[in-house]
């Protein structure tokens, strides 16, 4: 049997993000950054939840910072933050050997498939807030979900032909992972000329402010108030044929319902009905923008 | 004729585990199915599957079908030919695609009239040629819930798909399948086998796939898994608690399964054991050990796909999964504790259980009075009931509970007992749920059962009511396995509870809580309605159940309208052990005689007999014994000693078969007549008593 070198895995958080970035730069991705809004998940990203419908093709890579105010814990729990990393990856159509590549990806962290046990466990996806759904599989590495992994079929109600893979990785698990640390706050994030910098150097403190923000003192009332009004410019920028913006205030009002869930201020039955609201802007803004995209001939198919 | 195996494997990405079995099966049945129609003879048939393929084997199947006949029927005969008796362009055309000439077609004349017919035989096809649509024909029909699409195809399958095998004895079987060109590469494993293996022959598949790290025989790897948990755990001095479920799961996730044992921290012993088995087994699928004497150990079996050059990392990796899970259970089971069960009894306002049937405050409140008179009618604690209660869904606003939903009721009994609760109260609350698939436990306490049996109804009932009961495939709220629930335990632990008095009274305190939540209220002949659904899953039950007892029987019994389910099974045991008698036969006819007699005749016989017309000596003694009986069978019957009362029965036999063969009903005496009649109506009635035996098959 030949030996083949294994890559070192990266040694601290950036450069985790700067192997990913390479390694699918490689494979053709556009690398984006993150988009400037608070988000849940890296699939709310313009990049994919857009880029998923219509026929053009697209593959992109990035890293998203994605808030879930309910999973904060004050700083005080190893693994859980309401603030933290995903690093996606997506491409339309899907190739048909997405699976390798994504497996490659991980030979570049120097994960060895051979000596590491790499298992494909079937976890559907769907998004009710954005009216899509996939199947595909969590990754497991050693029996630990590292990776997320969707063949999307639909987003904001529309059949997503051709389809579009995605790949989402848990930043910090992996990381975790790879440094063999046992609380998220102790990754080394990077260890330069200037000195070692850790995760919670970064953003301890932020957990602790931000958890306190979402849990005892986000305001209700304005909430309620700000998560209608952008429901109503979302609807007047639909009306004007305005996509992108419309969609912008889509997110917000997401977000600004998962406040108001970490709140406790929406009881279960509400709970529904904000979901399916939130649902209809982002089928609105689905059909506004594939419109927009055929009305200029759906540009990126002109690419040779 | 020659014949061949066959083989075809489609390989694909990582199938979903819990429908694997069940798509490799259906696979073999449709392709048997298949070669069956096209009249191609074969050998047995195994279904192979991993996590990356789905495969049939089929042996000797015959390389060419039987000739074939061919019949057709060709336009009718008036517009085959012109005035000039000369074929038409209609008829030309039907004998050149029957392949014959006008003067060789035959002619049909039936209801639809006269019709040309083409009647030939046609050389059989060839295997090769008929294989391609018989395996996409049975691809096309398997039980897929979602079928999905891939990258810019429009091929649909369950998972994207990489490969196809198709071999008819070692030549490939040339066909296009799921968009892909069949041939005889297959794959071994992902990551063992990274080069495509050449398949010879379909007889070398088991062996070429074991070449590269691959077990495809379900089988064989389920049993592989199992030695080595148990290997494994043994060597930890422990044994593997093997779920048979899990096994089949980590079965279905395997090309190549490796058992490897790993540890916790000891401390998390302190947790309940059913929260260990939940986060090792449900949530990791692990496989915990037990100790000799039945206690958690501080170990688990993980099953890996691949021999690893470094088992350690692997055995690392997973611990290092388990603790975070650990610790959060830990923490959740700390914190669950500092408030009481009672406490979280405001929070049940705020969590739905059905939009328009309310919270679960709501149902709680439903089940407390249904559980207290359930308990007791029974002649159990009925505050022992009542409080359990109370209590039973306040597990399901806890932290614990919240994360391992599958522990709703254990966590409650913890919690309950952690209070301070009492333990038949704690108990109770464990067993709301059961039993929760078929052949499992039933409540051991009489708390435990009263709120079991109210829980079910109140949802049973309850959805009934807001018309949402169970169509078809359908049933979201786990309707038939409530029903059944219920019965089983009214049945199994032997509390004759009227079922109708039940539903009624579970039906009243739905029908007040839509009336205070402004819902629609239910029709008025729901109790009818829920009894009679509930009778068809008790009788699907008895059919599937192994009791030997046929549809017929169960028909005879429920003809009686028992008043309780377990009244209904003491009578369909009695009826099953009465039908072994020699005289039973004999009797079910007379009792179909009887029952056709009196529909016949038309009027309600009288109630009473009356001596002074019994005319024949053979009546008069069967109208004797039937008095002399009556008595007998109606203690008995009171005593619900129905198979007794059978046997009983059973000695009529010779006074019934005398009357039937001497004894005319129908006289013309008007009132010998309608004595007679009544006479049969009492006899009827005997039998009535326990089933109806005219509904059984003579």
């Amino acid at each position: 049997m030949s030996t083949k070198i294994m890559k070192m895995p990266p040694r601290t958080f950036q450069d985790l993000i700067l192997a990913l970035q390479r390694y699918w730069a490689e494979q053709g991705c556009v690398l984006l950054q993150p988009y400037d809004m608070e988000v849940g998940a890296g699939t709310f990203h313009t990049a994919t939840f857009l880029r998923a419908i219509g026929p053009e093709p697209w593959n992109a890579a990035y890293v998203q910072p994605s808030r879930r105010p309910t999973d904060g814990r004050y700083g005080d729990n190893p693994f859980r933050l309401q603030h933290y990393y995903q690093f996606q990856v997506v491409m339309k159509p899907s190739p048909i050997d997405f699976i390798d590549r994504y497996l490659g990806s991980l030979t570049a962290l120097g994960i060895d498939p051979l000596t590491h046990d790499i298992r494909l466990v079937e976890d559907n996806w769907e998004s009710p807030t954005l009216g899509a759904w996939g199947l595909g599989w969590e990754i497991w590495l050693n029996g630990m979900e590292v990776t997320q992994f969707t063949y999307f079929q639909q987003a904001g109600g529309l059949d997503c032909r051709p389809v579009m893979g995605e790949i989402t990785y848990g930043l910090e698990r992996l990381a975790m992972y790879l440094q063999g640390v046992e609380s998220v706050y102790d990754l080394l994030w990077t260890a330069g000329p200037a000195g070692r910098v850790t995760y919670g150097d970064v953003y301890h403190q932020n957990e602790v402010e931000q958890s306190t923000f979402n849990f005892e003192q986000a305001d209700a009332p304005s909430l309620f108030a700000e998560f209608d009004q952008r429901e109503m410019n979302c609807r007047a920028l639909l009306d004007v044929s305005l996509p992108l913006p419309a969609y912008e205030q889509t997110l917000k009002a997401s977000h600004v319902f998962n406040l108001l869930d970490a709140r406790k201020a929406i009881s279960v039955t509400e709970r529904q009905r904000y979901i399916l609201r939130v649902r209809a802007l982002a089928r609105g803004v689905a059909s506004a923008y594939y419109a927009s995209r055929e009305a200029q001939g759906f540009p990126m198919l002109r690419q040779p | 004729m020659t014949q061949h195996d066959f083989l075809v494997e489609i390989g694909c990405e990582e199938l979903p585990p819990k429908s694997l079995v069940a798509l490799a099966e259906a696979f073999r049945d449709a392709v048997v199915t298949g070669l069956d129609g096209a009249g191609l003879s074969h050998d047995d048939a195994l279904a192979y599957c991993t996590p990356r393929r789905l495969a049939v084997l089929v042996g000797k199947v015959i390389d060419r079908q039987p000739e074939q006949r061919v019949e057709r029927r060709g336009p009718p005969v008036s517009a085959a030919f012109d005035a000039a008796g000369k074929p038409t362009r209609a008829a030309t055309a039907f004998a050149e695609s029957c392949g014959v000439k006008v003067d060789e077609l035959t002619r049909i004349n039936d209801a639809r009239g006269e019709f040309l017919f083409c009647r030939t035989t046609r050389a059989g096809e060839q295997a090769s040629k008929l294989l391609p649509g018989i395996v996409q024909k049975a691809l096309d029909a398997l039980p897929i819930a979602r079928r999905m699409r891939w990258g810019a195809g429009t091929v649909q399958f369950v998972r994207p798909v990489h490969w196809v095998v198709m071999l008819h004895g070692d030549q490939v079987v040339p066909a296009e399948i799921l968009g892909l060109q069949a041939g005889r590469m297959t794959r071994g494993h992902r990551f063992h086998a990274r080069k495509p293996i050449a398949l010879r022959s379909p007889g070398g598949y088991l062996a070429a796939l074991s070449k590269g790290h691959v077990l495809a025989d379900f089988e064989a790897r389920r049993d592989r898994i199992r030695a080595g948990a148990l290997a494994a755990a043994e060597a930890e001095g422990g044994v593997a608690v093997i779920d048979p479920a899990v096994l089949d799961e980590v079965t279905s996730l395997t090309e190549w399964p490796v058992p490897l044992a790993g540890h916790f921290d000891p401390r998390f012993l302190d947790l309940p054991p059913e929260v260990l088995v939940a986060t090792l087994q449900d949530h990791q699928r692990y496989f915990p050990v037990r100790s000799k004497n039945g206690k958690l150990l501080p170990r688990f079996i993980a099953v890996a796909n691949i021999e690893s050059k470094g088992p350690p990392q692997v055995r690392a990796g997973n611990e290092r999964v388990v603790r975070p899970r650990l610790v959060d259970a830990a923490f959740f089971y700390a914190a669950d504790r500092k408030s009481t069960l009672a406490s979280r009894r405001e929070a049940l306002a705020s969590v739905t259980f059905q939009a328009q049937l309310g919270s679960l405050a709501d149902k709680s409140a439903r089940i407390t009075a249904l559980a207290a008179q359930i308990a007791r009618v029974a002649g159990q604690d009925p505050e022992a009931a009542q409080r359990a209660a109370e209590l039973a869904k306040c597990d399901l606003v806890t932290a614990m509970v919240g994360e391992f939903p599958e522990l709703q009721g254990i966590m409650g009994r913890y919690y309950a007992l952690n209070d301070g609760e009492p333990e038949g109260v704690a108990d109770a609350i464990a067993e709301q749920y059961l039993p929760r698939f078929a052949g499992d436990a039933l409540p051991a306490t009489g708390a435990g059962l009263a709120l079991a049996v109210a829980d079910k109804l109140d949802t049973l009932v309850g959805i009934f009511a807001i018309g949402q009961k169970p169509t078809g495939t359908k049933d979201p709220y786990g309707l038939r396995r409530s029903a059944l629930g219920v019965l089983r335990i009214l049945i199994e632990t032997g509390i004759g509870l009227d079922l109708r008095e039940l539903i009624r009274s579970a039906l009243d305190s739905v029908r007040a809580d839509l009336a205070r939540l402004e819902g629609k209220q239910p029709p008025e002949d729901l109790v009818a309605e829920i009894y009679d659904y509930m009778m068809e899953r008790l009788r699907t039950w008895y059919l599937e159940g192994g009791h030997s007892i046929t549809t017929e029987m169960f028909d005879a019994v429920l003809d009686t309208r028992p008043v309780s389910p377990l009244d209904f099974d003491d009578r369909l045991r009695a009826l099953a052990s009465f039908l072994r008698l020699p005289d039973a036969a004999s009797l079910i006819a007379a009792n179909k005689r009887i029952a056709n007699i009196l529909r016949k005749a038309g009027e309600q016989p009288s109630p009473r007999v009356d001596p002074g017309l019994l005319a024949d000596s053979n009546e008069r003694q069967l109208a004797t014994e039937v008095e002399t009986l009556r008595q007998d069978v109606e203690r008995l019957v009171t005593a619900r000693q129905y198979a007794a009362a059978l046997t009983r029965l059973a000695s009529l036999r010779p006074a019934v078969d005398a009357f039937f063969d001497h004894v005319l009903v129908m006289a013309e005496d008007v009132r010998v007549r309608a004595n007679r009649l009544a006479l049969l109506g009492a006899l009827q009635r005997l039998f009535l008593h326990i089933a109806n035996l005219s509904r059984l098959p003579g």
